[in-house]
């Protein structure tokens, strides 16, 4: 509990200018509030007639801040009082901020403390794998971790059902027994992949300027698989349509993370003037290795091989088949006219032209992956490595090995030193299962298995400490807590060995131990963790994954373009994390990554292939997450855009005001209008003459217009339906743009706003814990620093790692 | 289904079922569920199963020769020899409905679609499919069983678009519906069809096996928890809450394993949870009739329907020499190596069901066995491939029926007698009797003798 009176005093000591609280907010709380919350009613629990002076507001914080938030939103008054005018409604709401603000500076420094954390599915799925070297994803069979303040690590809401306590155990019993004995033989499965129905338009004629990888053509066929182990796959790839006959066969190509690995060719039998590829399928043995790889099917080179007659590049040399004698479609019954006679002749021709199969109706139709075939058997070097810490080979093990392996193990999965007494159950339960007959590796998995449904292993506890040092705003964390925050933050993964041993030997909280550390781990491979989970939840890319853009009204969306999306965001921010590049860019860049399919999307030439690269974005419309695709389509509904929700993203993710909720019985948008009788614009701004929306909109829609430029899978466009896109915009305080590159500048004039985004956002994640009140110096400390290190990636996350919230916790 | 992604990620798919994806995941933690056979003095109850065959047969060679119990089996059903005294040949069964009356092309569609239903489909490719309801959907409405009917097939397929000439791939992929407008799309993946019948994990593991891994799990469940005990003096109220849910995982983890200790009489499925769909067809096909036999006799369901394969599957069988895909050889043009081929696959399904009937004789079930207590049909929708024929198509039922069928001959009924008229009678002897199925007639005479 914080020392109330002394925080009194001090406030009263410093207190605003006397007399505003008097004049403006006192007689405001008395004309608008007090007739229902008084002593006597007390609605909502609620008595303003006791708020009689400044101090009032640090002894009932809750209270003003539901204060604060109702006449923001202006959902008090209630509906059919009379309504306090908006300029003194904003004026004291201003004041409440104000005293807010300066009661954080006056408060006494608090590093907060955060709660027991539960590993997450991410974190459990990587720090089993870096404990035991096998990489098998146990976690993704468990219960979706729910997520507040935009992650799903936070430790308050990440809870145990016994359900998960069930996973816990059939997991642990699994990932012992694969670390030790190696993956149970499997029968080969099958897979399949097949898209939904694909509509395309048939052409009859070939095109010469075209993607002849086929991988951005309609007819190609893309998916993420998992391989579950190291082992040889059968891949079995099925054609569907038809190409004319007298065509050469059709080469179908499979891909793999973008590299093409295959060819295959289909001689498909004639039916009639067509050559059926129904179930055409074609199959083929590779090794591949364990993990998600991209895998894609294609039809190579669609136009060519084609029949002479198409004109088509590089045509088929064989014979092609008689056209139709005219004769078969066409009867003229003496005596008709000749004006008739030449209506069914044009008839006829034309039946014949439909009978002339299309240039491209060719494609996948599924693809099967089969396997595991002739995986490798038994346990992994990798586990082996990470279990028999006795420097034995197994097999050759004597029995002081047990207590070697298992106080090892103990103390890499607790992730700290462990005590002999604290292993003494875990070596017991071994022994229990040698007497049943098990064999030693048998003892150490049962050993194993103990540790991985621990509450040392399941959780990340952090011991409440009283206070030594008097005056010390905390006690810090120790130094293998303080590893355990550092390597969950930066790559959701246990410490490694480096970092413990830093922590062991008590030099991880010297400063330049500490930065070095820092940048090392930000060049680690584990560090893409910090990608996924951090950018993927603070820039909503994990939705991404389940955007169903409307398919009548964005036909292009399929999963290439999906993919691709994905990889682009994703790309960008690694690279400025490994780059240690300015994070600034995320609002403006020069440049982007691309593949052939993106950059066809977004109308930039010269990109060929489907590998990403750095592209310079010089003298396009495109630069900083705000124009990528994938934040562009994330943030629209399926069938259109919606400037309320890239207004509310961009509010929320970059500038860190996020707005309130709508209050209740807002009037719905009339949507149908859209694009028909109205641009959306329109229709919003009629939307907006309402007052009690506009107070929100009017910070919201602005922001959203200026991105009207990009349809809602991110494609530019100058018309909304039959309306000229209008991406100009006005600010509450008045600064104008007009579409999107303005807008971006004028997000780039407010460093500060953006700077304290982007640093609540990743305290919030790196702390596991929602920011309070008194995290505020923290994080106007940080965002100094980031400013002071211009703004580079590593200066953000060092300056959080040197934080307050995050070196030290509240005693006890 | 096969592990298709259509677009529906297995993140999503994680997140749509949140938490409410739940239960049993240690072997030990079965319901309790006793076969209702098994109880004693009740009779057995009539089972119904339909195994559908696709891309009809190569009729010269499914046709026994004479009539009546002196008949000859053909060549396609030879591998059938040792059911022939428990087995009726039907022949003259039509599906007028099946044919295009007016229609045009899409007889494949039109062939699953009306096989169980007797109706004839509407034409569409969209949303506004319109068949019929089926024998089968029938007959589980009237089931009391946890599933009131099981759908499966060894073929997954696009569900929505065009399959066939204009007609919608619903058609050609559920020869199930439980109303005109909503297709039981058959289940193919074997693992889900395990875990829906029994749960996750339910592994095969004899007696001492159990008892040992229950030891080892209750030690290793009071190890934690004792562990979870000392921190909780040492640790705030926060952190406290949060191993308050751990201890309370931990017992209600203890007390399942307890409860399904003490549990004797549970079901215990012989074979063991199967991870996926078998590369091998014929150990994949097998599987699918081990689950339909698990589920009659655990009676979890009463009433199932198997596609051997989906209408106008392209199915390869390298294995039994025919590489080609299935559809296009039928339209054999009376070529006599296709002929071959299709007389081939014929014969090579024939094999795998003759696998159901055997396991279906072993598999004690009151009195008796499965086989006495059930009415199994075997057949497909269309006669002769070629010609895309909607009648005489080929139909084999197997099964005592608790004592309503007499086999051992070959039945000839007079031309266009409706298909149906055989589902109105095996429902009746289901106790199931809706006034007509799609275009029946009557009721199917001779089953239980001339």
């Amino acid at each position: 509990m914080r020392p109330l009176l002394i925080l009194l005093a001090v406030s009263s000591a410093l207190a605003a200018p006397p007399g505003e609280f008097e004049k403006t907010v006192l007689p405001f709380l008395a004309s608008n509030c007090q007739s229902c919350h008084n002593s006597k009613l007390k609605t909502a629990d609620l008595d303003v007639s006791a708020f009689l002076t400044v101090e009032s507001v640090s002894a009932a914080t809750p209270a003003w801040t539901k204060i604060l938030q109702k006449i923001r939103t202006g959902e008090m008054p209630p509906k059919g009082l009379p309504r306090p005018d908006s300029a003194q409604s904003a004026a004291v709401a201003k004041w409440i901020e104000t005293e807010f603000e300066r009661e954080a500076r006056l408060a006494k420094p608090d590093p907060g403390r955060i709660t027991a954390r539960r590993l997450n599915r991410a974190e459990y799925n990587n720090t089993v794998r870096d404990l035991l070297g096998v990489d098998f994803r146990p976690a993704d069979d468990f219960p979706q971790d729910d997520s507040v303040f935009g992650f799903d690590n936070i430790a308050d809401t990440l809870s145990l059902s016994p359900v998960l306590m069930e996973k816990y155990m059939v997991a642990a019993e699994k990932i012992s027994r694969i670390a030790l004995f190696g993956a149970p033989p499997s029968k080969p499965l099958v897979e399949r992949y097949q898209p939904p129905y694909r509509e395309y338009e048939l052409s009859q004629t070939p095109q010469f300027d075209y993607d002849r990888t086929g991988l951005s053509m309609p007819q190609s066929l893309h998916w993420m698989h998992r391989f579950p182990v190291d082992a040889e796959y059968l891949i079995r790839i099925v054609p569907e349509g038809r190409r004319p006959t007298g065509s050469a066969p059709v080469e179908m190509g499979v891909w793999l993370d973008g590299k093409l690995v295959r060819t295959l060719d289909v001689d498909a039998p004639v039916e009639g003037n067509t050559l059926d590829l129904f179930g055409m399928a074609r199959e083929f043995r590779m090794r591949i290795p364990a993990g998600e790889h991209w895998l894609a099917g294609t039809v190579l080179h669609i136009y060519e091989g084609l029949p002479k007659s198409y004109n088509g590049p590089n045509p088929s040399d064989l014979p092609e088949p008689p056209v139709p004698d005219i004769s078969r479609f066409l009867r003229i019954a003496p005596g008709t006219s000749e004006a008739e006679a030449a209506r069914l002749r044009k008839e006829a021709q034309l039946k014949i032209a439909l009978l002339r199969a299309p240039a491209n109706r060719a494609y996948i139709h599924y693809m099967e992956v089969m396997g595991p075939y002739d995986p490798v058997p038994g346990p992994s070097a990798e586990s082996l490595k990470h279990v028999f810490l006795c420097g034995h080979r197994d097999g050759r093990h004597t029995e002081s090995c047990t207590r070697t392996i298992v106080a090892g193990l103990a103390r890499r999965a607790f992730r700290r030193p462990v005590s002999e007494q604290e292993t003494a159950p875990y070596l017991k339960l071994a022994a229990l299962a040698r007497q049943q007959g098990g064999s030693f590796n048998d003892g150490i998995a049962t050993a194993l298995q103990a540790l991985l449904v621990s509450p040392d292993f399941l959780f990340r506890i952090e011991k409440d400490r009283t206070q030594t040092k008097s005056g010390a705003p905390g006690v810090p964390v120790d130094q293998h807590e303080l590893a355990s925050r550092l390597s969950y933050f930066l790559w959701s993964s246990m410490p490694d060995e480096e970092l413990l041993r830093a922590a062991d030997q008590n030099r991880l909280r010297q400063p330049a131990v500490l930065a070095a550390q820092v940048r090392r781990m930000l060049q680690d491979e584990r560090a893409s963790a910090l990608v996924d989970n951090f950018a993927g939840q603070w820039l909503e890319l994990r939705r991404l994954e389940s955007a169903v853009p409307d398919r009548d009204k964005f036909p292009q969306f399929e999963e290439y373009l999906r993919i691709s999306m994905g990889k682009e965001t994703e790309l960008f921010f690694r690279n400025l994390m490994r780059e240690d590049r300015s994070v600034l860019e995320l609002l403006d860049a020069k440049y982007t990554f691309l593949n052939q399919r993106l950059a066809e999307f977004y109308g930039i030439p010269g990109v060929k292939g489907p590998e990403f690269r750095k592209v310079d974005l010089a003298g396009t419309r495109r630069g900083g997450i705000l124009t990528q695709a994938s934040v562009l389509t994330v943030s629209s509904y399926a069938t259109r855009t919606s400037p309320v929700l890239r207004g509310k993203w961009v509010l929320e993710n970059l500038l860190n005001a996020p707005p309130p909720p709508p209050p209740p019985n807002v009037p719905p948008l009339e949507e149908t209008k859209a694009g028909t009788s109205a641009s959306l614009r329109q229709v919003m701004e009629a939307h907006r003459a309402n007052a009690l929306c506009a107070s929100c909109h009017s910070k919201m829609d602005p922001l959203g217009f200026g991105l009207e430029n990009f349809n809602a899978i991110g494609e530019w466009r100058d018309k909304d339906g039959a309306f000229p896109v209008d991406s100009s915009g006005v600010l509450p305080d008045g600064r104008t743009f007009q579409g999107p590159a303005e807008l971006k500048s004028i997000l780039l004039q407010n460093k500060g706003a953006f700077a304290d985004s982007i640093t609540e956002k990743m305290l919030t994640y790196a702390l596991g814990r929602g920011l309070e009140r008194f995290d505020r110096p923290a994080v106007e400390q940080i965002t100094a620093k980031l400013a002071a290190g211009d703004y580079r990636f590593s200066a953000l996350v060092t300056a959080i790692v040197e934080s307050l919230p995050f070196e030290m916790r509240r005693p006890k | 289904m096969i592990i298709t992604k259509k677009h529906l990620s297995r993140r999503t798919l994680l997140r749509g079922l949140g938490t409410a994806l739940a239960l049993p995941l240690l072997d030990a933690m079965q319901p309790a569920m006793l076969p209702a056979a098994a109880t004693a003095g009740a009779s057995a109850p009539t089972r119904l199963a339909f195994t559908y065959i696709p891309n009809g047969v190569n009729y010269a060679h499914w046709r026994p020769s004479g009539v009546g119990s002196g008949y000859q089996l053909s060549r396609i059903l030879k591998p059938l020899e040792k059911f022939r005294e428990d087995m009726l040949v039907l022949t003259g069964l039509d599906i007028h409905n099946g044919n295009a009356l007016g229609d045009g092309g899409g007889d494949h569609a039109r062939a699953g679609a009306s096989y169980l239903t007797g109706i004839h489909c509407k034409k569409t490719t969209g949303a506004d499919i319109q068949g019929g309801i089926s024998a089968d959907q029938i007959a589980a409405r009237a089931m009391t069983t946890r599933l009131t009917s099981l759908e499966l097939g060894c073929e997954d397929s696009r569900t929505v678009g065009n399959c066939d000439s204009g007609f919608s791939c619903a058609y050609t992929n559920s020869i199930s519906w439980r109303s005109p407008t909503m297709p039981m799309p058959p289940e193919t993946n074997p693992r889900v069809v395990f875990e829906r019948l029994f749960g996750a994990d339910n592994l095969k593991v004899d007696d001492a096996t159990r008892a040992r891994r229950t030891l080892l799990r209750t030690s290793i469940l009071d190890t934690v928890a004792e562990r979870s005990r000392q921190l909780m003096g040492s640790v705030g109220p926060s952190d406290k809450r949060k191993l308050d849910e751990y201890m309370t995982g931990v017992r209600e983890v203890e007390r399942r394993i307890q409860s399904s200790e003490a549990d004797s009489g549970r079901f215990q499925p012989a074979i063991e949870a199967p991870a996926g769909v078998p590369v091998d067809f014929a150990e994949y096909a097998k599987l699918m009739f081990d689950l339909q036999i698990l589920a009659f006799q655990a009676d979890l369901t009463r009433v199932s329907t198997f596609m051997i394969g989906r209408e106008g599957s392209v199915r390869t069988y390298g294995e039994i020499g025919v590489p080609d895909p299935h559809h296009p050889i039928t339209h054999h043009q009376n070529r006599p190596d296709f002929l071959e081929k299709v007389s081939k696959i014929n014969e090579f399904h024939v094999q795998l069901y003759s696998y159901f009937l055997d396991r279906m004789k072993a598999a004690q079930d009151g009195d008796g066995s499965l086989f006495d207590h059930s009415l199994l049909v075997y057949g497909g929708g269309l006669c002769d491939p070629n010609r895309h024929q909607h009648e005489n198509v080929p139909t084999l039922l197997l099964g005592k029926g608790n004592g309503k069928i007499r086999g051992g001959r070959h039945v000839v009924y007079p031309d266009g007698t409706p298909l149906t008229n055989l589902y109105m009678t095996l429902l009746d002897h289901m106790n199931v009797r809706p006034d007509s199925i799609g275009d029946s007639t009557g009721k199917l005479d001779y089953l239980a003798g001339v």
